[in-house]
């Protein structure tokens, strides 16, 4: 398996390697941690002109608190978000989301940057972005502009990210401090991509009632699935499982699953409503409800 | 992999019939169309450029009509072979009167073979049904501008 013949740029420099974008973008694809795009190119599916390495630009790796939320640089590697304390305190969403990516080698050149562009369908952080309503910064020669997530994510491998843009940022809003959150998926294997995967972020007021409930969906559909119709009914009722099972099989018509050999298009949409489920049983569990 | 589906276009059948069988409709309408020329008895050449994101080809073929009963159904074949594959289908597509309009109703049984069918085999399913959408969104439209 040998990729077909590219020009390899190693920009040392953001406004370097968007200088080149804006001249090659068509001809180009960017490279961060390369778990994707790397077996792609070597299978020949993938076959850019240029290939722009992302991975001189250390100053695109940190994590930081912003706002009471986080600030990820897109360069920032999937196994040093599973290991941040700073992550698990103000993003623990994200903490719970990322064992489930790959295997250790995969999250050790992985970036998160990277997963969100890629964005396949069944991905875990395209969940996770939605469910929180996360904000992209996406960087191009001449100036810089902030998508909401929701507005990122297209249809299968492809967003609203311009041929000439860099993802530089990811932002994560903060939390409601006593939220519990759960991110729970159905694969065949560990570290296969998800059949189905579910985040939920839930919150229960002094009185007992939901105050917050959020919940994202993936591998149900071209791109990741915001389940509005179940947390409304969620929002200001008291926990009981006749509630969740009623939320959790809302989202099914919210869905559009594909159909492969691992998984009927029917089965798939079945598990959107129990992992629905399981997710919000399990986030409830966290803050002491138990059904 | 077989596929199926329908599409509601507000235009009157015989107009919906017409366009379908029209070949520049049909070459604005198909996605990533570059070419498409007619070889004889309907039966056309046709260039397309597919992809997703990164995983693009240029497909050339043929596509076949036959079996045609106006204003009501017809059979398109379609072979087609590119850089990441090949790709054989035959689809069964009939026109109905509804309220608003047509309804074109499609029954297809496609094979996708070669590398993309290998390593793309996860999203095959959904990207053909995708492109399919398009495609009916296109003609849609595109009957639509023209009434």
């Amino acid at each position: 398996m040998k990729p077909a013949s590219f020009e390899y740029v190693r920009p040392g420099s953001l406004d370097e390697a968007l200088d080149v974008l804006h001249e090659r973008g068509d001809d180009a694809k960017v490279l961060a941690g390369g778990q994707s795009l790397v077996p792609m190119m070597n299978f020949r599916l993938a076959r850019p002109a240029v290939l722009v390495d992302l991975n001189g630009l250390g100053d695109l790796a940190y994590i930081r608190p912003a706002n009471g939320g986080l600030a990820l640089g897109a360069m920032t590697r999937q196994r040093t978000i599973e290991k941040s304390a700073v992550v698990r305190e103000r993003a623990p969403l994200l903490a719970e989301a990322t064992p489930l990516i790959g295997h250790v080698p995969i999250r050790t050149r992985g970036t998160i940057g990277g997963s969100l562009v890629h964005a396949d369908p069944a991905a875990e952080y395209p969940v996770v972005m939605v469910a929180l309503d996360a904000e992209f910064t996406l960087a191009r020669k001449g100036g810089t502009r902030r998508v909401a997530a929701a507005d990122f994510f297209d249809t299968y491998l492809s967003t609203t990210i311009g041929p000439d843009e860099i993802l530089t940022e990811i932002r994560m809003p903060s939390v409601a401090p006593r939220a519990a959150v759960a991110f729970v998926e159905i694969s065949r294997r560990h570290g296969d991509f998800a059949l189905v995967a579910a985040g939920t972020v839930v919150d229960v007021d002094g009185g007992g009632r939901i105050a917050e409930a959020r919940i994202a969906l993936g591998g149900v559909g071209p791109r990741p699935v915001r389940a509005r119709t179940a947390e409304r009914m969620l929002v200001g009722q008291r926990p009981t499982a006749a509630l969740l099972a009623e939320a959790a099989a809302s989202v099914m018509p919210d869905t559009d699953p594909p159909e492969d050999i691992h998984a009927s298009a029917e089965y798939r949409r079945e598990m959107s409503a129990v992992f629905t489920r399981r997710a919000l049983t399990a986030a409830l569990a966290k803050l002491g409800v138990q059904l | 992999m077989k596929l199926e589906g329908s599409h509601d276009i507000s235009a009157p059948r015989q107009k919906v019939w017409e366009a379908f069988l029209d070949p520049e409709v049909l070459r604005q309408a198909l996605p990533g169309c570059e070419r498409l020329e007619a070889m004889g008895d309907d039966e056309y050449k046709a260039t397309m450029k597919i992809g997703v994101a990164a995983v693009k080809g240029t497909f050339d073929g043929k596509v076949k009509l036959s079996d045609k009963t106006p204003p009501e159904s017809y059979r398109m074949t379609v072979e087609g072979s590119g850089g990441p594959g090949f790709v054989r289908g035959s689809a069964l597509i009939s026109l109905s009167d509804i309220e608003s309009g047509t309804r074109v109703s499609y029954s297809a049984d496609v094979q996708v073979g070669g590398l993309i069918a290998g390593v793309g085999q996860r999203m095959l399913g959904g990207v053909t049904k995708m492109m399919a959408d398009k495609f009916f969104g296109k003609m849609g439209e595109l009957l639509h501008t023209a009434a």
